[in-house]
């Protein structure tokens, strides 16, 4: 698979021959340097946008084929997100950023969801609460509920500490691959964090577009050429 | 780099970004609205100055309501001035069954003796100055007046008893007067027909000028001899005094318009203020870069002002042209034909209104551009370290002087400028209110609504603050416009359909003694209905209890009537009616006791020729005046007022199906028939005129309100953006997203056009209780328009504002840092 775009200067290659293979309940670090691609990688591989050559299969769906309507609708349904700047919707609460996620992808009993996912990220307290209101580690706690409310097959992760602090940082993560292990979803997660990336089954660097180099994460740490 | 090259590489830069773009909208509507109507008025103005000294078609006249002594004009011809003579009455005119009332002018050889008079052969043929008046025997008449009897040249019409066929259209008189809207059309004639007519019996209400012309030395001295001369109901009026009275005409237009303009130079600024910020905010990076590398403060600030000159300039430019559009709409409108005699417009008037433009770009604009003077160069490290954004403390006071000083300068009354200014922000802060609760409101139903009511009515309350913004921009400019749209088209009509059905439509004046019976049943016999008849006589009020009256302004002369009974329409509200034997006493109108100060109890002096009698105020009376009965302020015992020379003036309702009046102005030439009903349709068709003028530069106000808008919309494009990022990497389709913002948008339109709509009705209700007198009830076929028409609008203008966010692929929520 291979993403370009067209530049002032002619076409430009971000990703180059990438493959890659991710299997259910698996858990998968990418890593690299800034501007290395691995940004572009991950929303190519939720569906948020095509390769220009090669193809992506999610959920058994060939992307390349779906217009953006279609990868929406597969989204809904099985991928979850948590950013770096956890993207809460400011106008809404806690409890309403979680339901908006599920009615979105027309869950029944949407609240009761939403009050289950939010009391598994020990926020049953703050459902009121808008997110200005909310330390970062609560906003990103909010954001793991709404990624997980959904109960999707597959987590993308951003950078998800990457605007806490370490001890804040520390017990997202813990949460994320608690939940991750409790509802055996695959878990897909960019970063430059090496401490967070080897506590995923697998590490996969990228470095000026092409993948470089397989580590293994939480089991060994080696890397393998 | 020096300053004037970054200036324009900035703004060249930039020249597609929305913040640039709207700052510069704002400008311009500000610009248009302002030159739209100052060049009008400059046009106006002019026309009075061309017309100096044409304004009294003399040097000096000499009125009076009987024909001038003859010595005035042997003394004027000794001091070898010019001379004519010219008599003025309103009258019913007939050509075959129709039958209209005509403001007569009758003249004499010299007439105009300044200025000239412009004559067409034929209705629509060109119009050419010509000297010389009627020959005797035929007439000019206005073209209105050729329209309103659908005929044209050529045709015979009688006045009085003397047949006059009207030769030529007169489009042009130097004479006309201050109002630009004679009630009824202008018919010239020779004063030999006048004379024969037999209109000219005792007592009509016939006004005679004479008019002399000359050099100044000649007419000073004319005006030193008659001075001392001149008998009761006798004046001089001079071209100082008749541009006065034209002068007063014009500053009301003028303010008229001047404050319809200002609503759009308020809400003009408040979009430029929007627009600045915005503008401002998005220049941090770049200005955060430029110091890091070097640049001085004071050479980007310096830069800063000469791009908003730059674009101050361009918008004047833009502006002007737009301006100079819409005057020529508004002078169409108000010309009373397709050849209105306003001369052309001129660009000095620009100048002012660029100035203009200026000082509201230095005070709305320039302060938030100033302060970018603080940003620090840390910033391009980190955000963070940046000082907060805003304005330096005292820079605020430059918006607010702004504030205070454009609506003074534009109305050039400080008074009004206050009431002006008071009353927007009265409702704008009325209708902000409004809109804060229905934002609340539509906040608490959307937690019980579906993901996309929540999402779209979320944004909306999540950005209250620029919604209630623009809602009150908005909503002003609506509701500006729909209460034009009340007044012309449904106001007046309800007025006068509110009117019970034998309402007087018809006055007959100037009945003598001895024809009222003859005139009351030749009336009747021409199908009249509701036919009073009262006496009416002119005396002179000396004294109230003993005093000369204080005030000048209702001492003199004043029209009494009598009677024995308690008249129609009237209600007894202090005292008690005087007995029909009664002597001594009166009964007065509140209206004019409210006015004088003369009440119950007050003795009354009066004097009618040799006679002076003596009267106490025993009675207050309410009178209803809506109903054109002949009513009249003082009413005097029948034994006080039958010793008193005097004539009769009659009321009554003409049906649609009633015969002609013919018989009776032609059985009695000297009375005056005047047709309340052509007065009122005459009333209506300049109040029309009027609001459809002020409709244009209230246009302006509504774009203004659109610019505040699109604004508001451009500086939230970013947050928007990212919201519809979000919720398309959860999963959400493009018709998601379109309903979300359909919503927001809606609810928006929605608030708006029912505060406008509701706004525009009740403002609508409380003027026709206030100065009619009768409930209004608004149309729901107008309502349901005015409804419409704004919601399709508000919701159409935030779609367009918003297509990007539309287009926004979510791939963006992984780029933008938050």
């Amino acid at each position: 698979m291979g993403f370009s775009v067209d530049a002032p200067g002619g076409r430009l290659d971000i990703l180059k021959d990438i493959s890659l293979d991710l299997n259910g309940g698996e858990t998968l670090a990418i890593v690299g340097a800034s501007g290395s691609g691995k940004t572009t990688l991950l929303g190519l591989l939720a569906g948020l946008d095509r390769p220009t050559s090669g193809d992506i299969r999610l959920i058994g769906a060939e992307l390349k084929s779906l217009d953006e309507n279609a990868r929406a609708r597969l989204r809904k349904r099985h991928v979850g997100f948590v950013f770096q700047s956890f993207h809460l919707l400011p106008s809404l609460t806690a409890l309403e950023n979680v339901m908006l996620a599920l009615e979105i992808a027309g869950f029944d009993k949407p609240r009761e969801r939403a009050l289950g996912a939010l009391d598994q990220v020990g926020l049953s307290h703050r459902l009121e609460h808008y997110p200005r209101q909310l330390s970062g580690g609560e906003q990103q706690r909010v954001a793991i509920a709404r990624a997980f409310a959904g109960e999707p097959e597959i987590l993308f992760a951003d950078e998800p500490t990457g605007n806490l602090d370490q001890r804040t940082g520390e017990s997202v993560a813990d949460l994320l691959f608690e939940l991750n292990e409790r509802h055996g979803t695959a878990l897909v997660l960019v970063t430059h964090d090496m401490r967070l990336a080897r506590r995923c089954g697998r590490v996969e660097e990228i470095e000026d577009g092409r993948l470089v180099g397989r580590r293994n994460g939480a089991v060994a740490g080696a890397s393998s050429a | 780099m020096n300053a004037t090259t970054l200036s324009l590489k900035l703004l060249t830069r930039q020249s597609r970004s929305g913040a640039l773009i709207m700052l510069f909208a704002g400008l311009v509507v500000a610009t248009a609205a302002l030159a739209a109507v100052s060049l009008f008025t400059d046009r106006v103005g002019r026309a009075l100055e061309r017309q100096a000294g044409e304004v009294l078609a003399a040097d000096l006249v000499v009125t009076g309501r009987e024909r001038l002594p003859d010595e005035y004009l042997d003394k004027a011809s000794e001091l070898g001035l010019e001379t004519a003579e010219i008599a003025l009455l309103s009258t019913v005119l007939f050509v075959g069954e129709e039958s209209h009332l005509v403001d007569l002018k009758a003249v004499t050889e010299g007439y105009p003796l300044r200025g000239q008079l412009k004559l067409a052969d034929r209705l629509g043929a060109p119009e050419e100055a010509l000297a010389g008046i009627p020959e005797p025997g035929t007439g000019w008449m206005a073209a209105r007046g050729l329209r309103l009897f659908e005929t044209d040249t050529g045709v015979q019409v009688d006045i009085g008893r003397r047949p006059v066929t009207i030769e030529r259209v007169l489009a042009w008189e130097p004479d006309r007067g201050g109002s630009r809207f004679m009630l009824a059309p202008r018919l010239i004639i020779h004063m030999d027909d006048l004379l024969a007519s037999e209109l000219l019996g005792p007592g009509s209400r016939v006004r005679w000028r004479l008019l002399v012309a000359g050099s100044e030395s000649g007419v000073a001295e004319f005006r030193r001899w008659v001075e001392p001369r001149l008998e009761e109901r006798q004046d001089i009026e001079t071209v100082a005094e008749a541009e006065a009275d034209t002068g007063r005409a014009l500053e009301q237009a003028r303010r008229f318009l001047g404050v319809a303009a200002l609503t759009a130079v308020i809400l003009a600024a408040a979009a430029v203020l929007l627009a600045a910020l915005r503008f401002s905010r998005s220049q941090r990076d770049l200005v955060a870069l430029l110091k890091a590398f070097g640049a001085e403060g004071r050479q980007i600030l310096l830069a800063l002002t000469l791009l908003l000159l730059w674009l101050a300039l361009a918008a004047i430019a833009v502006g002007g042209l737009l301006g100079f559009g819409a005057q020529a709409i508004i002078g169409q409108i108000l010309a009373d034909g397709p050849a209105g005699e306003l001369p052309p417009a001129r660009l000095l008037p620009l100048l002012g209104s660029g100035s203009f433009t200026l000082l509201l770009a230095a005070g709305f604009a320039l302060p938030p551009l100033v302060a970018l003077r603080g940003v620090a160069p840390m910033r391009i490290l980190n955000r963070s370290l940046d000082t907060r954004p805003g304005l330096a403390g005292g820079l605020w006071l430059l918006p607010i002087l702004g504030a205070l000083t454009i609506p003074v300068l534009q109305l050039g009354n400080l008074r009004l400028a206050m009431i002006v200014l008071g009353g927007s922000a009265v409702l704008a802060a009325l209708l902000a209110l409004a809109a804060w609760l229905a934002m609340g409101l539509s906040r608490q139903l959307s937690k019980r609504t579906r993901a996309d009511w929540r999402f779209g009515l979320a944004g909306l309350h999540r950005r209250r603050g620029q919604g209630i913004i623009q809602i009150t921009a908005l909503g002003l400019g609506l509701m500006a416009l729909l209460l034009l749209m009340i007044v012309r088209t449904e106001l007046l009509d309800q007025w006068r359909g509110s009117l019970p059905a034998d309402t007087a439509d018809h006055f007959v004046v100037n009945i003598q003694p001895d024809q009222t019976e003859g005139v009351r049943e030749a009336l009747i016999e021409a199908g009249a209905q509701n036919v009073q008849v009262r006496p009416m006589a002119t005396v002179n009020l000396i004294e109230v209890n003993g005093e000369p009256p204080p005030d000048h302004r209702w001492a003199g002369q004043v029209n009494v009537s009598w009677i024995d009974r308690l008249p129609p329409a009237n209600r007894v509200v202090e005292g008690e009616f005087f007995a029909p034997d009664a002597t001594g006493e009166i009964s007065l109108a509140k209206r004019w006791s409210e006015r004088t100060g003369v009440g119950l109890g007050d003795t009354m002096l009066f004097e009618a020729g040799s006679r002076r009698f003596e009267a106490t105020v025993t009675s207050m009376r309410e009178v209803e005046w809506e109903s054109f009965n002949v009513n009249f302020f003082i009413l005097l015992t029948p034994s006080a007022g039958e010793a008193l020379p005097h004539q009769f003036i009659a009321s009554f309702r003409l049906p649609e199906e009633a015969g002609p009046l013919r018989a009776v102005q032609q059985g009695w030439p000297n009375v005056s028939i005047i047709d309340i009903g052509a007065l009122l349709d005459r009333i209506g068709e300049i109040i029309d005129r009027v609001s459809r003028a002020a409709q244009v530069v209230f246009f302006f106000t509504l774009v203004a309100g659109l610019v505040v808008l699109l604004a508001a919309l451009e500086a939230t494009r970013d947050e928007r953006r990212q919201e519809a990022a979000l919720i398309r990497a959860l999963g959400a389709d493009d018709a998601m997203v379109r309903r979300g913002l359909l919503i927001e948008y809606g609810a928006m339109a929605f608030i708006a056009a029912v505060l406008a709509t509701g706004g525009a009705a009740l403002t609508g209700w409380l003027l026709a209780r206030e100065l009619f007198e009768f409930a209004y009830q608004p149309s729901g076929l107008l309502l349901v328009t005015g409804f419409l028409a704004s919601f399709v609008l508000v919701i159409g203008s935030g779609w367009l504002g918003n297509r990007s966010v539309l287009r926004t692929s979510p791939i963006r929520i992984l780029r933008a840092g938050g």
